[in-house]
């Protein structure tokens, strides 16, 4: 089983990269089949805008729980007659190969965050690497701020699919001042995958385990579910619509480390993007 | 030169941030803007003290200066701790003043939450006002740290 393990994880990154002819993969207006938008669901992935280029996402996040009597559920649409958790966002080509951008969910939450494009697989590179830095604040940015930094690492393969890893610490996830919490900061790991089931179809997933705060309501003891999320996306021209299905609503780094209802319950959602370039 | 400038603007982000994120501790005291989750401050800013909110001081009716303390606690300076960490309620069997890593059976703190079952009246006596939530969370997380005498 482990030696399976091994020759699997070998042939991944052994795998041929999507081309190696550097002129064209290494413009960032180049379509990348295995990789089609800047986000896999709620963590960010390794495409790069082009310079002056921009981006604009929404997203949405049904607060009604699926895992309920089907009739019940059924009668609110599975959650479209209630209440969601939207995210507005956009992001710009600030210089090349790397990106600054602002999301805004309904809670009314603002993430300011920056991405760089550090190594390129295109480049004849084994993985493409990007650093992340963003910092988000409740309350319209005017409260607890929860700075986050970290590295998105990733590898297509072919054109058919593109898998993740992404070491991310959050400062400040617990809201509680320092000297009221055993822990006030989150370390996650993003692991996601997305692959290219149609010429213009995907299924995506990821999951987000962490330690340090989990997202723990106050006085209990029992800490929020992992975040956890998976999808099905129809790419078309510059615009990506995706259906997804997840266990939290968090779109934001700190929202994402605190993970979902401690009921773990799972809710319908969608992301559409559209790029400007 | 590209990724050297954004590099150094995300460590300023960076650095700005981080040494201004973390709530102050101010900000969930409330009417007692310097208490901490320590027994000198808790000593201090609630037993020997009323604060901005008019709450009556715990040392009114808990001191053995002119009278015989309520509830036989005595919670002046010098004896406050002994007379609280693992020790039994002179009023409920079985209750223990404060237990250290405890905050569920800790009596201290049903008494200022006013917990159905408690003997007598929820603390302060004369309240409303009583202590503020956050004062009971500063409070408890001297609890949970184990109630060390600091």
């Amino acid at each position: 089983m482990k030696r399976l393990l091994i020759m699997v994880l070998a042939g991944v990154v052994l795998a041929p990269a999507v081309s190696f002819a550097q002129s064209a993969d290494d413009d960032p207006a180049t379509l990348r089949l295995a990789e089609p938008d800047f986000d896999l669901i709620g963590l960010p992935t390794n495409l790069r805008l082009p310079k002056f280029g921009s981006s604009f996402r929404v997203t949405h996040r049904f607060t009604r729980p699926l895992n309920d009597k089907f009739s019940d559920v059924a009668s609110d649409f599975f959650g479209l007659d209630t209440g969601a958790q939207i995210g507005l966002e956009y992001r710009f080509g600030i210089i090349k190969n790397g990106q600054i951008g602002i999301h805004r969910t309904s809670n009314r939450t603002i993430e300011l965050f920056s991405e760089y494009s550090a190594i390129r697989q295109t480049s004849g590179h084994a993985l493409d690497v990007s650093a992340w830095f963003s910092v988000e604040g409740t309350d319209n940015f005017t409260e607890s701020y929860s700075p986050a930094i970290g590295a998105i690492v990733s590898r297509t393969i072919g054109d058919v699919a593109a898998l993740y890893v992404e070491p991310i610490y959050v400062n400040n996830t617990n809201a509680q001042p320092k000297q009221l919490v055993n822990d006030n900061s989150t370390f996650m790991v993003g692991i996601g995958a997305r692959v290219r089931i149609r010429p213009t179809v995907y299924v995506s997933g990821e999951v987000v385990p962490r330690t340090g705060y989990k997202g723990a309501v106050t006085d209990s003891r029992q800490d929020a579910v992992t975040h956890t999320s998976f999808a099905v996306e129809k790419r078309a021209g510059g615009h990506l619509f995706q259906l997804n299905f997840s266990n939290a609503f968090g779109t934001t780094m700190a929202q994402i480390a605190r993970g979902g209802p401690v009921e773990n319950d799972w809710y319908l959602g969608f992301n559409i993007s559209r790029k400007f370039f | 030169m590209n990724m050297r400038l954004f590099g150094i603007l995300a460590l300023v982000c960076a650095s700005v941030a981080w040494s201004a994120c973390d709530e102050k501790l101010s900000s969930v005291a409330g009417p007692t803007p310097n208490l901490e989750p320590t027994f000198a401050s808790i000593q201090h800013d609630i037993f020997e003290s009323t604060d901005s909110s008019g709450r009556t001081p715990c040392m009114q009716c808990h001191t053995n200066v002119g009278r015989n303390p309520s509830g036989g606690l005595n919670l002046a300076h010098d004896v406050a701790y002994s007379q609280l960490v693992n020790v039994p309620s002179s009023r409920l069997a079985g209750a223990v003043r404060v237990v250290p890593g405890d905050t569920t059976s800790t009596y201290l703190l049903q008494k200022l939450i006013g917990t159905p079952g408690i003997v007598g009246a929820r603390m302060p006596q004369n309240g409303p006002p009583y202590l503020t939530e956050g004062q009971i969370a500063i409070i408890r997380r001297w609890v949970e740290i184990g109630a060390p005498n600091n």
